[in-house]
């Protein structure tokens, strides 16, 4: 019998893909760093991605951003709107933002043209700006504007005409996020971005990550897409709990025997669960998770503990 | 303790004493030598240089020439052709070889070597093959710089992170768009730099040519008048040299702090 209460779901209530990596693998000569990698990431989602030192985080990042194409296997970013099929990814580009550790800004820009930089490469090309100087002239007045309000955004008005070296570490991520964020990027990806950062600023900056998944939240509520969607990698399980609300534990300590290999093929995913969610303005209590925090020690990191990989079909996470 | 910091205005005697020491070093010098020999020419009393001056800035009706003017016009020409065209060709070879493995397998071999080659002893070579006159002073200029200041361009462009280039792809640039607009603005200062530490050799390939095939020119009138023990010209024209040296080096310097304000603080 055909379901004649029509489902009243909004566009958002249904699970969006933005990214999908499929049986992703990787070595470097004979040393296997990644195993037949599944991870399905749902428009909206802070995924905070976790793992021993060597467990090719790195590796499967650089596959994500795809300035290191993985050996086998392929990464596919999906487009807000359904009727754009998705793409798979075979080098950088515009649908995916990155905030690196160090090296995050250009030297030679200001904070606002290291924002404005990213609309005046997307949206035109050099032959405009050399040809069509007028109609140049004129983008650059509302790009400028553009990174404005979006530096105002992260609370960095007053630092708009300053050059990365005259800011401090937390100012240079605040302007490479929005760097990121003044794109609409599919999704962004954050290689340990404050990890050179003190404990203050650190928090500072995760309550500005907290204070884009609140909008992704509101969005939700009102029958829209989030607009926002992370992955951050981390050494630092706090970090990952606090700022994420699904946590990826990559590790190369899994039970691979037990897959019939007869040598280590690589780190896989051995951990995938839903974490709190906490909002910017709440008080940052790391005792709530106290017991997430154990079990991931131990099913992560601990180099003895050998459970089976998640399953690769397992992991299209609803929403947590 | 050593490297003890001193008053300003410490610094500024000291500074003023040497160069007064100096000049009355000299003075005392030519003085002695006019004792001996009151014609003497090599070191010029301070009226002989003043009339050397005269004698440089004054038309000369029967010549039809005006040595200063006519010396600046040649050399300078000769310099900035030269420069200009070592500046242009270093940039587009060192971030084509900075950016492109097969210019660079191509390309790094020679430049290397012929960065290692004294320009000024392959001046006989220059002259047979591209003869006298304007085309030889400007081969000689690009072949003595060009290479190194190339290699100090492409050095720079491999020094660029990893990271900048994948971040500019990731802010939707094309492969042209990284080289002009993150690569060459990246690279600007320190091109900048190389053509100032440049115009010191530059200037030393020029007036060794001068001095061997010039007809005019800085070099040619300072081998002419030394030759005549004219010292009266030729010190001031060595003055005026320096002075030039100087100008140049705080005109570019004052320029790369201009247009890159960001660069000294990287390094």
């Amino acid at each position: 019998m055909p379901n004649t209460d029509a489902p009243m779901t909004t566009v958002a209530s249904q699970p969006h893909i933005a990214l999908e990596c499929r049986s992703l693998s990787h070595w470097f000569g004979s040393k296997r760093v990644l195993h037949d990698i599944h991870l399905t990431i749902q428009r909206g989602q802070f995924v905070s991605l976790v793992g021993p030192s060597g467990c090719g985080k790195s590796t499967l990042l650089r596959a994500i951003v795809g300035t290191h194409l993985p050996n086998e296997g392929v990464v596919q970013v999906h487009a807000k709107e359904a009727s754009i099929p998705p793409s798979p990814v075979q080098g950088p580009g515009r649908d995916r933002g990155i905030v690196y550790q160090h090296y995050s800004l250009f030297p030679f820009l200001t904070a606002l043209e290291n924002v404005a930089i990213g609309l005046k490469l997307d949206q035109t090309t050099l032959a405009d700006r050399l040809f069509r100087w007028g109609h140049w002239k004129r983008s650059r007045k509302g790009h400028l504007e553009e990174a404005a309000a979006m530096l105002e955004r992260v609370k960095l008005k007053d630092a708009m005409h300053l050059y990365p070296h005259e800011m401090s570490g937390g100012m240079r991520q605040r302007v490479a996020i929005a760097q990121a964020l003044v794109m609409k990027p599919e999704i962004i990806l954050l290689d340990e971005p404050f990890g050179a950062l003190d404990e203050a600023t650190r928090e500072e900056l995760q309550k500005a990550l907290l204070e884009l998944y609140e909008e992704n939240q509101q969005a939700k509520a009102a029958g829209q897409l989030p607009d926002y969607t992370l992955i951050i990698v981390t050494h630092e399980l706090n970090e990952a709990i606090y700022v994420g609300d699904r946590l990826i534990g990559l590790s190369q300590y899994w039970d691979w025997k037990a897959e019939g290999h007869s040598a280590h093929p690589g780190a896989s995913i051995v951990y995938d669960q839903p974490t709190p969610i906490f909002e910017p303005h709440s008080v940052r209590d790391f005792e709530i998770f106290e017991h997430q925090r154990a079990a991931v020690r131990q099913e992560v990191f601990h180099p003895n503990h050998l459970q089976p990989r998640i399953a690769p079909d397992s992991n299209t996470h609803p929403e947590a | 303790m050593i490297r003890r910091p001193i008053a300003s205005t410490t610094r500024i005697i000291l500074g003023l004493l040497s160069v007064a020491l100096m000049l009355a070093g000299y003075s005392w010098l030519s003085y002695r030598q006019h004792q001996k020999n009151p014609k003497d020419t090599t070191i010029p009393n301070w009226s002989q240089l003043s009339e050397g001056v005269q004698r440089s800035i004054q038309w000369n009706e029967r010549l039809e020439d005006r040595w200063l003017t006519d010396d600046a016009r040649a050399t300078l020409t000769r310099l900035f052709a030269g420069l200009g065209l070592a500046v242009v060709g270093s940039c587009v070879l060192g971030i084509a070889m900075g950016c492109s493995q097969s210019v660079e397998a191509f390309l790094a071999p020679p430049l290397s070597f012929l960065a290692k080659v004294p320009a000024t002893a392959v001046i006989a070579v220059f002259m047979a093959l591209v003869g006298l006159g304007m085309k030889m002073y400007f081969t000689m200029i690009v072949f003595g710089i060009l290479p190194s200041m190339a290699i100090t361009v492409y050095q720079s462009v491999k020094a660029f992170p990893d990271e900048l280039q994948y971040k500019a792809y990731t802010l939707g640039a094309s492969h042209m768009e990284v080289v002009c607009n993150v690569i060459f603005p990246y690279v600007l200062p320190k091109l900048l730099e190389a053509t100032r530490l440049m115009i010191g050799p530059a200037m030393v390939y020029l007036i060794a040519a001068e001095m061997l095939f010039g007809d005019v020119g800085f070099g040619y009138r300072i081998r002419i008048q030394s030759k005549l023990l004219n010292m009266g010209v030729v010190y001031p024209y060595l003055a005026l040299l320096a002075g030039f040296g100087f100008l140049m080096d705080s005109l570019l310097n004052a320029l790369q702090k201009k247009i890159a304000p960001w660069f000294d603080a990287q390094h």
